[in-house]
């Protein structure tokens, strides 16, 4: 049945194509360009970064270095679970954080039945919407972008692209050398839905609170836009 | 596809007196356009987007065996099965057949309008399968018993009243009140979460495939999308052969598009691509993977003077603004696709002979081309239908007749006006006294709803000419 309903198909399609030969095909499509992509919020990249995680009902810390980062972590799962256990995939990034300074205890794998944080580091951050980006493996399992209560993603600020378009040329040199990962996620917010009475409701199937602590030379402007939004301590 | 569309009249004189949807539907009517034009009022260079999107849309389908020949080979390299459907029973019977080979018994459903399509819950379900959709609206909709009224919030229909009494009914409730909408929406995902952990298959559509490199684009709020392709060890992603864009950013180009226009927003929570089955050294992910792509009259479409549907990025707008759809809803439709894009797509996806009352439903206003994000000219190839349906002598002959004559008439200004002006200098002598009319020959249709100004004295015409040969007399 598959073979020749494949051939049916293209058969059909072929009536109707061009019968371009490849290189035609490319060229068209090369000579279409590229879209346009909306302005950012703000010229700077971490401004304009954070106003959109902001935007999508995200929260932000931004910390300077690792140290900072793990601080940040701990007192964000104090304020909320009052203990400082997290869930993370294994990335040696992420293996190679001083926990023990803020006395947070990660486990490393999946998230399981139970666990309410997890913690992913991001590949890159996306200022055009806000939004991180992740793709599947053993450091990011799926599992802990999509199942815990909480969802705390790491972003360094060498790794925030201004568009979509700049996304894809760094994911694909990225596949480059590891070859094509089975899953990526572009996650620009806590889950949600507006399915009943057109009501907005946090936390459907996966995270309610999403937070994004960014990592680096952040701008003081940017900074103060991150904490006089405030809300991820509470 | 099973539809009864010649109901269409039966269902709207229904919907319209049912006061308490239609408020609902009210609050859609007035709340979607107005999230639609702030997203779009805050991005200078929609327009421009619309017009790239469009370029890259029908170059897709000017080249679409080509495009669709490279899915194919890019998404067998990154390890899945691809299987192609001619119809609706081949798409259900390859799904089956997968399911059966991994003696599944269990399958968690993301939102697919195409496997509404094909009635594919039902088909597996007689089979011996459970089927669960996941996305909140959908779940609601199965547990209910019906069918979605809208391809983006499918249980627009339902009161909150409604589905409280519907898990009531459902669920094992205990104490609980499930007194807010959040209650409402955790009761549904705690019952999901654990189907979506037992189910040995899970089945998800696509919102766009990607030729250069075999991904597929899912775009979901929920998230149970992600949860059906990541957790079941097999992942069938079914989605029709038109669906194919060239490259990855021409997904997310679309993807800007689509959720602007859909809900507002300048990306949905989760954009997510998949491809192919659990690397090595990952802890989770389906261990098989298969994509099911359905024709289903795509292809003689493509070939039809209505290839432009087939450009439809399924956002909803157009339901969102249309004053038929927002008057009667998407139940009076009886079909999968419902409003203006459904309108035409219904009709070619079945027969014009099943759906011909479809192409009617359409007050010819111009809205839906007017936020349509892939720019089709709906009503044009909403009237190009109507002219069809007339061709082939579907509609009622006086309808046909009365066309005929106001065609002649519209060829011959002069008789034209001649007989307006007769009708309405008869219509100012009977109606000045008392206004207006309450019964005229031919004029049912208003008069049972409501009464017929009686108009001035003179026509448009009349008074125009007058005017102008004032003017030259000046």
């Amino acid at each position: 049945m598959g073979g020749s309903a494949r051939s049916e198909i293209f058969a059909s399609l072929r009536k109707t194509g061009r019968g371009e030969t490849q290189e035609n095909v490319q060229r068209e499509r090369l000579s279409l360009g590229s879209a346009p992509a909306p302005e950012p919020p703000a010229t700077e990249v971490c401004e304009a970064f954070i106003l959109n995680v902001l935007k999508n009902q995200g929260s932000v810390d931004c910390v300077s270095n690792r140290s900072e980062a793990v601080q940040a972590i701990a007192h964000y799962l104090y304020a909320h679970f009052h203990n400082y256990r997290l869930v993370t995939g294994n990335d040696s990034r992420l293996g190679a954080m001083p926990w023990r300074d803020a006395g947070v205890l990660p486990r490393f794998g999946s998230l399981e039945a139970g666990e309410p944080v997890a913690l992913s580091y991001a590949r890159l951050g996306v200022v055009e919407t806000g939004a991180v980006v992740t793709w599947t493996g053993k450091a990011t399992p799926a599992a802990n972008n999509f199942l815990p209560k909480h969802h705390i993603v790491l972003v360094d600020k060498n790794d925030l692209v201004l568009t979509m378009e700049k996304a894809w040329e760094r994911i694909h040199h990225a596949f480059e050398k590891t070859g094509r990962a089975r899953g990526i996620n572009f996650i620009a917010g806590p889950s949600s839905t507006a399915d009943i009475e057109a009501e907005l409701v946090y936390g459907a199937h996966g995270p309610h609170r999403w937070h994004v602590v960014l990592l680096g030379d952040v701008p003081v402007d940017a900074r103060n836009i991150a904490s006089a939004a405030g809300s991820d301590q509470t | 596809m099973e539809q009864r569309r010649d109901t269409f009249i039966d269902n709207a004189s229904a919907a319209l007196k049912n006061l308490k949807q239609a408020e609902r539907r009210d609050i859609i009517a007035s709340f979607a356009p107005q999230i639609r034009a702030a997203a779009i009022d805050s991005f200078e260079g929609f327009g421009d987007l619309r017009s790239h999107v469009k370029k890259i849309r029908q170059h897709s389908l000017d080249n679409l065996d080509y495009y669709l020949s490279q899915f194919e080979k890019e998404a067998v390299h990154n390890g899945n099965q691809v299987h192609f459907a001619r119809d609706g029973e081949e798409l259900n019977s390859v799904v089956l057949d997968i399911c059966q080979q991994h003696d599944a018994r269990r399958v968690a459903k993301g939102k697919s309008i195409v496997t509404e399509e094909t009635g594919l819950n039902s088909f597996l379900q007689s089979a011996g399968l459970s089927v669960m959709e996941t996305d909140v609206g959908e779940y609601i909709v199965q547990q209910a018993g019906e069918k979605p009224s809208h391809i983006v919030t499918p249980v627009l229909h339902k009161s909150a009243d409604e589905i409280r009494e519907l898990f009531q009914e459902k669920h094992d409730l205990g104490p609980r009140d499930l007194h807010n909408t959040s209650d409402l929406v955790v009761e549904a995902c705690n019952v999901l979460r654990e189907h979506f952990l037992q189910a040995e298959v899970g089945i998800i559509g696509a919102n766009a495939l990607i030729a250069e490199n075999g991904y597929c684009m899912l775009v979901t709020n929920e998230g149970n999308g992600d949860l059906c392709a990541n957790l079941p060890k097999v992942l069938i992603v079914c989605t029709t052969i038109d669906r194919v864009l060239p490259r990855a950013e021409d997904a997310t180009a679309m993807s800007r598009l689509l959720a602007r226009s859909a809900t507002g927003q300048p990306q949905s929570c989760y954009t997510s691509f998949y491809s192919g089955p659990r690397r090595e050294g990952e802890l989770d992910g389906p261990l098989e993977t298969h994509f099911v792509l359905l024709d289903n009259e795509r292809s003689n479409t493509l070939a039809s003077n209505y290839r432009e549907i087939l450009e439809c990025i399924r956002c909803g707008a157009c339901l969102n603004h249309c004053p038929i759809y927002t008057s009667v809803g998407g139940h009076a439709y009886d079909s999968v696709y419902p409003g203006p894009m459904g309108s035409v797509l219904t009709p070619l996806l079945t027969s014009l002979e099943q759906s011909h009352l479809l192409p009617n439903a359409c007050t010819s206003c111009g809205l839906c081309e007017e936020v349509c994000p892939a720019d089709i000219p709906l009503p044009d190839l909403l009237r190009d239908l109507r002219h069809d349906e007339s061709t082939k002598k579907l509609s009622a002959p006086r309808w046909r007749y009365g066309l005929k004559l106001h065609s002649w008439l519209a060829r011959h200004p002069s008789t034209y006006q001649a007989l307006t002006a007769i009708s309405i200098g008869i219509l100012y002598r009977l109606g000045r006294k008392r206004g207006g009319f309450s019964k005229l020959p031919f004029g049912s249709g208003w008069t049972s709803q409501r009464e017929f100004p009686a108009p001035q004295e003179g026509t448009f015409m009349k008074l125009y000419k007058a005017e102008i040969k004032q003017n030259n007399g000046r």
